[in-house]
């Protein structure tokens, strides 16, 4: 797919194509950097479609005056848009030469869409956008087609090795083949963590700062308690504890994923990461199936069948089984929410509305990891989530591109742009850890949670069959908890099928 | 001067040509005008159904940079059919012990209760709008309206109608016991209300068709018959429904053919998860990237769709023709 088209001929029209793009809202750079030459590159030899600089890698600042203006698409997240601002000064200070312009497209804000977006621009071998966002849960089936390109041909060792070394590993396990080569480099990681009303909860009797709640978590006995009191002695709040149950992907990565680690359980036995077909199948399990108790314990009251004893119930509204990230965080940053389950993202907004009321503690737990059925499970557990950065292998402009991808593995980028613009969590652990991140206004304050939850995460089941098993999973969950099942049928057909899946590769 | 040369070149190349179309007769003639449609045709819609069986004969290849696997036939015909794949599909194919999580039932039931809801409501939308009174104008306009509204828009109406925390009609339809509280989750429930969204749409396609047929009656005939002292529900029965009936059934193969493709309805209101029909199933396939199971599913519905309008023009084409 090699498009070699004359290149005087391109030359000419590319110049005028930048110019187009550039009135169609395309986001030029050059004023970003305060060179304040936002022109199309002046005259520029008619090099190839990549630019002329060679792979240099040390990702120095300076464009050559003159150099042809090559303008990269970049697929990214609907925030990467809203603070491109940010983002683009900090890729400029982060050495993304002066010749190389963006044009962000930003897509839809639910993972499943741009999955299938991409599927097709890929399947149909396009060369646009060169920059494609993966979110970490889908980055390998696109790996195994061979439709993300092998960066290890266009970055030198020094870039691989950080990646490999100083990045959280369960995200960097999302972006390699088979071989084990790495064909995406992680953007942001998603830590997941619980939000809650803490001048509700202080009011309530509870004492958050003196058990270090932030740090060690509760348990889901102690939370559901803490809700439902809460919740019970303030009138003006409608909804307990509110999270995402929808029939999504969100629910089986995540939500589910979340609770039933919290209970010691795991899907494949722990082993996420394949090989497909030789690893047990483990939903049908009591820790798994104690986990559906308790949250149709939360949904639906001590009136269900397969209530738990113990944990309160009517703390959370029967609507999570249709909500998603955003539906659930709404009541909660309006004030009308006691405790929600959500992303950093979210956190950083709740932390805008809600000023020191907010609270925030790694997602709460049933069992402790001694105690755990599995390694790595129990405990304050959190599904990490997250997007990686890809480049199109049909690209025309992967010199350009390779560049950029440099530029966003800077450690200021990360801190500056990832952290305090997007309000998202920097992929690498020594940023969480420096001084700039526990300054950042809005989610500083949370770094040692942050820190707790990326030690505690759990991976993503990331081999190329989970977006089907996702959505048997998701399906069956969401039919359990919304009491068309009871929870031993729904994991018994989850277990054949999730088997079916296996066998069928 | 050069030009009229070139030109008579031409013409006298073309002359052979030219006579043997003059030769032709009517029948012929007519034929030979269609080839170009027929051409079109065959580009647009003919051809992308044979690719798209040439792929559903080929297994998926999950796990390897090519498309599509190797030929395997009617394996994939059988094993979806069969509901050997239902556990790739997301949902299963058919399941009569729970038809409303599998996608074949689904579709038949979504279809069939709507396009009779949408025959009945439209019939009586067209008799209304047949009728002269104060006002019709205003009428026609509030009853075609819904027909303008995009899929999308509509889809959104519906979902935001029926959100737990702001949808207006979830709380008092959940206290009569109608609907759950979060019936956009529940798959029975979903399924009501996506009947209801299509049939508030699509109602008025149904009018327009038969309203065309209810004007083209002679008038004169009501006339006969007042003077022979039929009723109202005699001249319904007797003149207005023979002669629109023709009319009522191609709307309805119209309608049929649509619903029985439903997607975008689903995807804005529900989810495919919950109300999974045979479209959607072709879409979450390919988005898994089995293409030849997508490609399997798609043809079923082909398939399904081509035996539907042939029994329609068999069982109806040639009373249709007639009137």
């Amino acid at each position: 797919m090699n498009n070699k088209q004359s290149s005087s001929n391109r030359s000419v029209n590319r110049r005028r194509f930048v110019k187009a793009a550039g009135a169609a809202g395309t986001v030029a750079l050059a004023g970003c950097s305060g060179n304040g030459d936002g022109g199309d590159g002046g005259g520029g030899d008619d090099g190839t479609d990549d630019n002329d600089r060679g792979g240099n890698d040390g990702g120095d600042t300076t464009g050559t005056p003159g150099q042809e203006t090559i303008t990269l698409d970049w697929a990214a997240d609907p925030r990467i848009e809203q603070n491109k601002d940010v983002v683009l000064s900090e890729l400029r200070n982060a050495g993304l030469p002066e010749h190389i312009e963006l044009n962000i497209i930003a897509g839809s804000s639910v993972t499943d869409q741009r999955q299938d977006q991409y599927t097709q621009w890929l399947n149909s071998q396009r060369s646009k956008p060169d920059l494609l966002m993966m979110d970490g849960g889908w980055t390998i089936p696109f790996i195994v087609r061979d439709q993300v390109e092998n960066l290890e041909n266009h970055l030198s060792s020094d870039h691989i090795d950080t990646v490999n070394e100083e990045y959280f590993d369960s995200a960097v396990s999302t972006s390699k083949s088979q071989d084990g080569k790495l064909h995406a480099i992680p953007m942001w990681v998603g830590l997941p963590g619980m939000g809650y009303r803490k001048d509700l909860v202080k009011e309530a009797g509870y004492d958050p700062d003196g058990e270090n709640w932030a740090t060690e978590g509760i348990t889901w006995e102690k939370f559901s308690k803490v809700v439902s009191e809460v919740k019970e002695s303030n009138d003006g709040i409608e909804y307990g504890y509110t999270f995402q149950a929808a029939d999504y992907e969100g629910l089986s990565c995540c939500n589910f994923n979340e609770f039933l680690s919290s209970w010691g359980g795991a899907y494949f036995g722990g082993n996420l990461f394949g090989p497909i077909g030789d690893r047990p199948i483990t939903v049908n399990e009591e820790p798994v199936l104690n986990s559906i108790r308790m949250i149709r314990t939360f949904i639906h009251g001590e009136d269900d069948s397969e209530a738990l004893d113990g944990y309160a119930g009517n703390i959370a509204p029967e609507a999570v089984l249709q909500w998603n990230e955003q539906n659930s965080a709404d009541p909660f940053l309006n004030g009308n929410a006691v405790a929600n389950r959500n992303w950093p993202s979210y956190i950083k907004d709740a932390s805008e509305e809600l000023g020191d009321s907010l609270g925030f503690m790694p997602i709460p737990h049933a069992v402790s990891a001694d105690e755990a059925k599995y390694d790595g499970r129990g405990g304050p557990v959190g599904a990490l989530g997250g997007w990686n950065m890809t480049m199109n292998p049909y690209s025309e402009k992967k010199e350009a591109a390779t560049e950029f991808i440099k530029a966003t593995m800077a450690d200021s980028f990360h801190l500056e742009a990832v952290f305090k613009g997007v309000g998202q969590i920097p992929p690498k652990p020594s940023v969480l850890s420096s001084e700039g991140a526990s300054e950042v206004p809005e989610i500083g304050r949370f770094m040692d949670t942050f820190r707790v939850i990326g030690e505690n995460a759990v991976p993503r089941p990331v081999t190329a069959v989970w977006p089907q098993q996702s959505s048997e999973i998701s399906g069956e969950v969401n039919t359990t908890l919304g009491q068309s099942k009871s929870p031993e049928d729904a994991m018994s057909d989850l277990e054949s099928s999730l088997k079916q899946i296996e066998e069928s590769v | 001067m050069a030009q009229e040369q070139t030109l008579r070149h031409r013409l006298a190349i073309h002359r052979p040509i030219l006579n043997r179309i003059e030769r032709l007769n009517e029948t012929q003639f007519a034929y030979l005008l269609l080839v170009p449609a027929g051409l079109i045709l065959g580009v647009v819609a003919i051809w992308p159904l044979i690719r798209t069986f040439e792929m559903s004969l080929h297994s998926d290849a999950l796990l390897s940079p090519d498309v599509i696997g190797e030929f395997v036939g009617l394996q994939n015909y059988v094993e979806v059919i069969t509901g050997q794949r239902d556990s790739q599909m997301g949902s299963a194919f058919f399941d009569p012990s729970n038809p409303f999580q599998s996608a074949l039932a689904v579709t038949f039931i979504f279809t069939l209760v709507s396009v009779i809801l949408e025959t009945i409501i439209g019939f009586g939308q067209a008799l209304v709008l047949d009728k002269q009174f104060k006002g019709r104008r205003w009428a026609r306009v509030a009853i075609i309206m819904p027909l303008a509204v995009p899929i999308v828009i509509q889809g959104m109406i519906f979902y935001l109608m029926f959100q737990p925390n702001i949808g207006f009609l979830t709380e008092p339809l959940q206290q009569i016991g109608l609907f759950s509280s979060a019936p956009l989750a529940q798959s029975f429930d979903a399924t009501v209300i996506l009947i209801v969204a299509d049939v508030w749409k699509t109602s008025a396609f149904m009018a327009l068709l038969i309203l065309a047929g209810l004007q083209s009656i002679d008038r004169n005939l009501y006339n006969v018959a007042k003077v022979a002292g039929a009723t109202r529900w005699q001249r319904f029965k007797r003149i207005t429904l023979p002669l629109v009936l023709p009319m009522v059934l191609v709307a309805m193969l119209f309608r049929t053919i649509q619903a029985l493709k439903v997607y975008g309805l689903i995807e804005t209101i529900a989810s495919c998860n919950t109300v999974p029909s045979l479209s959607c199933m072709v879409v979450s396939t390919f988005s898994n990237g089995l293409y030849g199971t997508s490609a399997t599913v798609a043809f079923i519905i082909a398939a399904i769709i081509g035996i539907t309008v042939t029994g329609y023009v068999w069982k109806v084409g040639d009373d249709a023709i007639d009137t």
